[in-house]
């Protein structure tokens, strides 16, 4: 009968195995209650942080579009400048050719002008109101300074053209920003797959093909002073173009 | 002959800037393309053209690309390419070198320096 003592021992380790369960489960049921209540707030939450990611994700494709749109708009408006400094540059091309025309046909004037003095080298008056006729008339200080002011203003224009390349600089810009935009885009759009398991691959798919085709801008435009930039760049070729190249140390050391 | 330059940009507005300043030289033969396709084509058809001078970030395809479509076919392969981009970093420098642009210009670029850089590619021509 050795069994039963055994048995009811073993009995015994069970149920305070059980007791003990029971305690663990008096503590552990109320954090059960309020990770339950804390779900029921949660889930919510995650829904509508959810629905706010897919609306956000929604809209970028609308801001990647603005973007465009004044990408766009600054070409256009760029492609008006010039061609108004194109018109201007026109003018202040004749106008100085016509202010030569004028200093080179004053040439004759000057001519008859003195032939007129010979004729009245005998009248003193005439003589003088001719002098007096010719200091008036004598523009040729003036037109001189107009053709400076016309070059100056020519040289200004051309000035003007070269700083419109801060057009396609920051068109290159945009574009970077954009491919950014887009990267989160698509980021975003994964992780709305995720949560909510929608079928959004043909969406990815699609924007992954959209890189693709936007990848000829360059990141790193900048619209600095470029002499510096230049500088480095004719420093590399420089290096370059003197290197050795490495047939010519095989042959050093063949 | 006197040069006659194809001037590839998808920029409109760094194409004008660019025939403005070849102009501003003293250059008054020149046409344009807006890529590298567009490039290669003018090139099969107009035998005039002797010089290119082409931007590096274009759709369809770059100016590298370009550089090395006309390195390799042997009626081109002697042109004169000036590559006019915004890329400044060594890296790229060097990798337009070994595709064999004959000099290399960062915009914004000055008259000064683009004047510089053609004589420098004809003196060696």
């Amino acid at each position: 009968m050795k069994t039963l003592p055994t048995n009811m021992s073993s009995l015994f380790e069970k149920l305070n195995d059980l007791k003990t369960i029971f305690k663990f489960a008096e503590k552990v049921v109320p954090i059960i209650q309020s990770l339950t209540e804390f779900m029921k707030e949660v889930v919510p939450l995650l829904e509508n942080i959810n629905s706010s990611i897919a609306e956000s994700t929604s809209k970028i494709p609308m801001a990647s579009n603005q973007i465009n749109n004044v990408t766009s708009a600054t070409e256009l408006a760029t492609t008006e400048i010039l061609d108004l400094v194109d018109e201007i540059t026109t003018n202040l091309e004749t106008s100085e050719k016509l202010l030569n025309d004028i200093i080179l046909n004053s040439g004759s004037g000057i001519e008859a002008l003195g032939k007129l003095q010979l004729l009245l080298k005998d009248k003193p008056e005439a003589l003088k109101l001719l002098k007096d006729y010719q200091d008036a008339s004598n523009h040729s200080k003036q037109i001189a300074d107009l053709i400076g002011y016309v070059q100056r203003s020519r040289t200004d224009t051309y000035k003007i053209t070269l700083s419109l390349q801060v057009q396609d600089i920051t068109a290159q810009q945009l574009a970077a920003v954009n491919h950014l935009i887009q990267s989160v885009h698509l980021k975003l759009s994964a992780l709305v797959d995720n949560i909510e398991q929608a079928d959004l691959g043909d969406d990815v798919k699609n924007i992954k093909q959209h890189f693709g085709e936007q990848d000829h801008y360059d990141p790193n435009a900048s619209y600095l002073n470029s002499e510096g930039r230049q500088e480095a760049v004719d420093k590399i070729i420089l290096n370059q173009s003197s290197k050795t190249s490495q047939e010519e140390i095989d042959k050093l050391f063949g | 002959m006197g040069l006659k330059f194809l001037v590839v940009d998808d920029s409109v507005t760094m194409r004008r800037i660019v025939t403005n300043s070849l102009k501003n030289l003293g250059y008054e033969n020149f046409i344009e393309a807006s890529d590298g396709k567009e490039a290669l084509a003018k090139l099969g058809i107009d035998k005039d053209l002797n010089f290119v001078i082409t931007d590096w970030n274009m759709p369809v395809l770059s100016g590298l690309e370009l550089t090395k479509a006309i390195r390799t076919d042997p009626s081109t392969e002697k042109m004169p390419i000036l590559m006019v981009t915004t890329r400044g970093v060594k890296d790229d420098i060097i990798e337009a070198l070994q595709a064999k642009v004959n000099n290399y210009i960062v915009k914004p670029f000055t008259p000064q320096v683009l004047k510089e850089k053609i004589d420098q590619i004809l003196a060696t021509a």
